[in-house]
């Protein structure tokens, strides 16, 4: 583990009244998983979506490989190395499960409209090299069965593990996993911690969202927990569960250990 | 219902590279003799079939390819189309008889005139929610008619008179009343713009507006452009309304603002919707029957615009994918798998 | 120029106020469903269209008026303004009902996004201006005149028009009505309480389709009211108002803030006045350009409106 890949400094986000995230500072590691737990509404997918783009923060500074990315457009935040899954799932439903993941890869093409217009030799190249591209990482996903499938049709377990590899079809350094066992049952909750590692080991960074607490914790190098907007413990797995904070946080709460 | 589409779909797929280009060949030899049908079942009572082949018929073809890049491939809802048609008519109705070009030189003028309208309107425009953009651009249809019809230099509303025809080609002569001369000409024409669609259609182009269609949204966060491929979309469906009036103008030798009102927007709609948002061999069908049948049917003839208004509400309600819906098949799943 | 506007400041003032109360009632069609639906009702336009007929058919063949018949007075005169007011407000709420149920539940129920709801509210304006269009054979019909357009009085040099007063007063009462309604009455809350938050309302065991029906006719109504004050002012009609009217009002709503009614008292009241003033300078054939421009800025610097919800808002 080394240098922080993404760092978020005293960064809060309020909407009108409602303060969503109140001065959260945390660091991603290079190639680590870092879990990000909490309660409902403690501001977990906000966290998402500010690094993501979706939101402007109110104050505070996001830095991805030590740069500022205030200002910069959603889909350029992708396109430099940052990708994320969504926890309602958001696939686009009348494409294939290989048309997902390649209208990710294709982020990275040089040919642009004209040459595909005409079939330069360039956009041909890159067609075919995104199409093994993509199978490549359904496969990687462990699902490369369904690869012309449409993704409405899909399993609803097979639609969670294709936004995994559409997120990865961007070719992002760092991912964000927003619940991605949500709804699944034990053993295939065993089989995505396992593409989980396999991610990490692939060389990518991951920080996951996730309710389920065996997992996180299995799962993950370090964890961050946050309440009403706060971060109240940073450390690997085995310390928060211990933390008293943490544990206040839980009590009480009616926590869907689903 | 049985789906046409997966049909033609599956025969076109099974087939290899000379049955393909023979089943090509056929569907483009049928299109093309259709001026000789007149003596048929197909001729039309009301107004001289070999021009109404050209107009309305290929032209809503045309017009409905150019706007289905813009609705149907990225979900924009355009409702100034006409707007396009217009400024490529009246591009042509201004150097056609004010200078010495002639149409064929034109052509790439006008085509570039609407692209660059499409720009100016789409740049601001594209950046508001649907429904807005709905009303911008019927909006911009309305703005392009009123200065048409008020501006002295397009000569208000008696329009432009005496635009000239195209000069002959290969000596080819295109005169007033060489009705199968333009329509196979437009039919050249509705080759070259099907050609492009499908090109972008099945690369890096479609798969973005195919995303940006379904979930914008989730496009952008994939890293999608949407912005500059909405802009892109709007842009290529301009120039084919572009292309589209240039020819028009040429071909009626006279054009006035009564020519491109709204209803033009909502006709070329109406092929779009019924035909199947989206599948480009749906639209041409729309725009066939849509465009062919007012003419055929005596009755529909006065009550045009009513039949195409139900078309749109019946359409909506109980067929929404139209007459041949877009792609809605898939691979079987290969019976023995292993990932 | 600017001394003869100045001249005839007080009597466009006056002109433009009561044009500015049409577009407010014809707002109101638009801002009320989209408050309740998010959704444009795009065939508003068309309903108030038909309402300036039902207008022109009570005066002209119920009470057989014709372009030289005497003028009428006193206590019949109230009963033909009357009885043309309801008849046209009646005609355009339950055309506006029958339109929900036609074209908009069951795209609704489908949950078939922006574009389809639109599409088919397009087809229907189009079913409606093109069946009036096929009955008036295509040309513009006159209202013949039931009262004299008289001048009551007299405000700084402007003579004071008695439609022109009629107008504005009864828009300022229908308008009050309709504020009673919506926070006073069970279903005025109800209409409040779907527009705010309709899965909650749904939950608290309100009848969402009850709720939309209801917003559709009072939407109707007040459109329909704008029908007749239409006639009342022009005394004449065509096919082909509903578009520019409606365009005019559409941009009236936005410009207040749409799915707000103060939004469309302000907007209407502001676009009436501002669209009288600049055809004073440019002349009446721009008119449409203005009200366009306006609407392309507005929604371009302020989306909000002056009293609306965000419209760019996204959904992640």
């Amino acid at each position: 583990m080394s240098s922080p890949i993404l760092s978020l400094k005293n960064v809060t986000m309020r909407f009108g009244g409602v303060t969503a995230l109140s001065d959260v500072t945390f660091d991603v590691k290079e190639k680590e998983i870092l879990g990000l737990i909490g309660p409902n509404g403690a501001g977990k997918t906000t966290i998402f979506n500010v690094i993501t783009g979706v939101y402007q923060i109110t104050s505070g500074v996001i830095e991805f490989q030590g740069k500022s990315l205030k200002g910069i457009k959603r889909y350029k935040i992708t396109r430099g190395g940052i990708a994320r899954t969504f926890q309602n799932i958001r696939l686009w439903g009348d494409m294939t499960a290989l048309e997902n993941v390649m209208t990710a890869t294709d982020t990275h093409k040089r040919s642009g409209l004209v040459g595909g217009l005409f079939g330069s030799p360039v956009s041909r190249r890159e067609e075919r090299r995104d199409k093994k591209r993509a199978q490549e990482l359904l496969d990687f996903i462990g699902i490369g069965e369904y690869a012309d499938r449409l993704a409405k049709n899909l399993p609803y377990g097979v639609q969670r593990r294709l936004e995994i590899a559409r997120a990865l079809g961007t070719e992002p350094k760092l991912i964000l996993l927003d619940e991605p066992a949500a709804g699944f049952n034990p053993a295939e909750k065993v089989e995505l911690a396992k593409v989980i590692r396999k991610i990490r080991d692939a060389g990518y960074t991951v920080l996951l969202i996730e309710h389920d607490m065996s997992l996180v914790m299995k799962v993950s190098d370090r964890v961050v927990v946050l309440d009403f907007g706060q971060k109240i413990a940073d450390d690997v797995p085995i310390k928060v569960q211990d933390d008293p904070r943490v544990i206040e946080a839980y009590l009480g709460v009616p926590e869907d250990a689903s | 219902m049985i789906n046409l589409r997966d049909k033609g779909a599956e025969i076109w797929e099974k087939a290899n590279r000379p049955q393909r280009v023979i089943m090509a060949i056929c569907f483009i030899a049928m299109a093309a003799s259709l001026p000789f049908m007149g003596g048929t079942i197909l001729n039309t009572p009301i107004a001289d079939y070999e021009s109404v082949l050209v107009f309305p018929v290929a032209m809503f073809v045309l017009m409905a390819i150019g706007l289905n890049i813009v609705i149907g491939k990225s979900g924009l809802l355009d409702l100034g189309y006409v707007a396009f048609f217009a400024i490529g008519a009246y591009t042509m109705g201004l150097l056609g008889t004010r200078t010495s070009l002639n149409t064929w030189e034109i052509l790439p003028i006008g085509i570039a005139m609407a692209m660059f309208s499409g720009i100016i309107l789409g740049v601001p425009a594209l950046k508001l929610r649907g429904d807005y953009l709905a009303i911008i651009t019927l909006g911009f249809g309305e703005i392009v008619r009123i200065v048409a019809l008020n501006l002295g230099t397009l000569g208000r509303s008696e329009g432009i008179l005496g635009i000239p025809t195209p000069p002959p080609v290969f000596g080819i002569e295109f005169t007033f009343d060489s009705h199968r001369i333009y329509y196979w000409t437009l039919l050249i024409i509705i080759l070259l713009a099907i050609w492009m669609v499908r090109r972008l259609s099945v690369r890096r182009a479609g798969r973005a507006w195919e995303s940006i269609r379904q979930d914008e949204d989730a496009a952008e966060l994939m890293g999608v452009p949407t912005f500059k491929y909405k802009v892109w979309a709007f842009v290529l469906g301009a120039s084919v309304g572009g292309a589209a009036g240039v020819f028009y103008a040429s071909k009626t030798l006279f054009i006035a603002p009564d020519n491109f009102t709204l209803q033009i927007s909502i006709l070329i709609l109406a092929c779009v919707v019924f035909g199947g948002m989206g599948n480009i061999w749906g639209v041409i069908a729309g725009a066939v029957i849509l465009g062919y049948l007012p003419d055929r049917i005596r009755f529909l003839s006065d009550a045009r615009l009513l039949v195409f208004g139900l078309v749109l509400v019946i359409m909506m309600n109980l067929r929404p994918d139209g007459l041949l819906p877009r792609k809605k098949r898939e691979k079987a799943l290969p019976s023995k798998e292993k990932s | 120029m600017i001394g003869n506007f100045l001249d005839q400041f007080w009597s466009l003032t006056f002109g433009g106020l009561s044009l500015g109360f049409i577009y407010i009632l014809i707002a109101l069609g638009y801002t009320m469903v989209y408050g309740v639906l998010r959704m444009i009702n795009f065939a508003n336009s068309e309903v108030f269209m038909v309402a300036t007929f039902a207008t022109i058919i009570i005066v002209r063949d119920v009470y057989k008026f014709t372009q030289t018949s005497e003028y009428a007075t006193g206590f019949q005169l109230w009963l033909i303004l009357g009885t043309a007011l309801l008849a046209s407000m009646a005609v355009a709420g339950i055309l506006s009902v029958l339109i929900e149920l036609i074209a908009y539940r069951r795209l609704r129920r489908m949950n078939s996004g922006v574009l389809a709801p639109l599409i088919s509210a397009i087809g229907v304006s189009m079913v409606l201006a093109e069946t009036m269009r096929i009955l008036t054979d295509s040309r513009p019909v006159a209202s013949p005149r039931a009262m004299e357009k008289k001048f009551i009085g007299k405000f700084f040099d402007a003579d004071i028009r008695l439609d022109n007063t009629i107008i504005i007063v009864a828009a300022i009462i229908l308008l009050l009505l309709l504020l009673t309604f919506v926070n006073k009455t069970r279903l005025g809350k109800a209409i409040r309480a779907v527009s705010m938050n309709p899965n909650a309302s749904k939950l608290m065991g309100i009848n969402i389709d009850g709720v939309v029906s209801i917003t559709f006719l009072v939407g109707g109504l007040m459109t329909g009211a704008a029908g007749f004050f239409y006639v009342l002012k022009y005394e004449n009609s065509s096919f082909s108002i509903g578009f520019e009217l409606g365009i005019a009002a559409f941009t009236a709503a936005i410009l207040g803030g749409i799915g707000n009614i103060k939004g469309a008292f302000y907007g209407g009241l502001s676009l009436g006045l501002l669209e009288t003033y600049a055809s004073f300078f440019l002349g009446t054939q721009w008119k449409a350009v203005t009200v366009f421009t306006i609407l392309v800025v507005v929604l371009y610097t302020k989306p909000n409106g002056l009293f609306g919800e965000a419209l760019t808002q996204t959904r992640a």
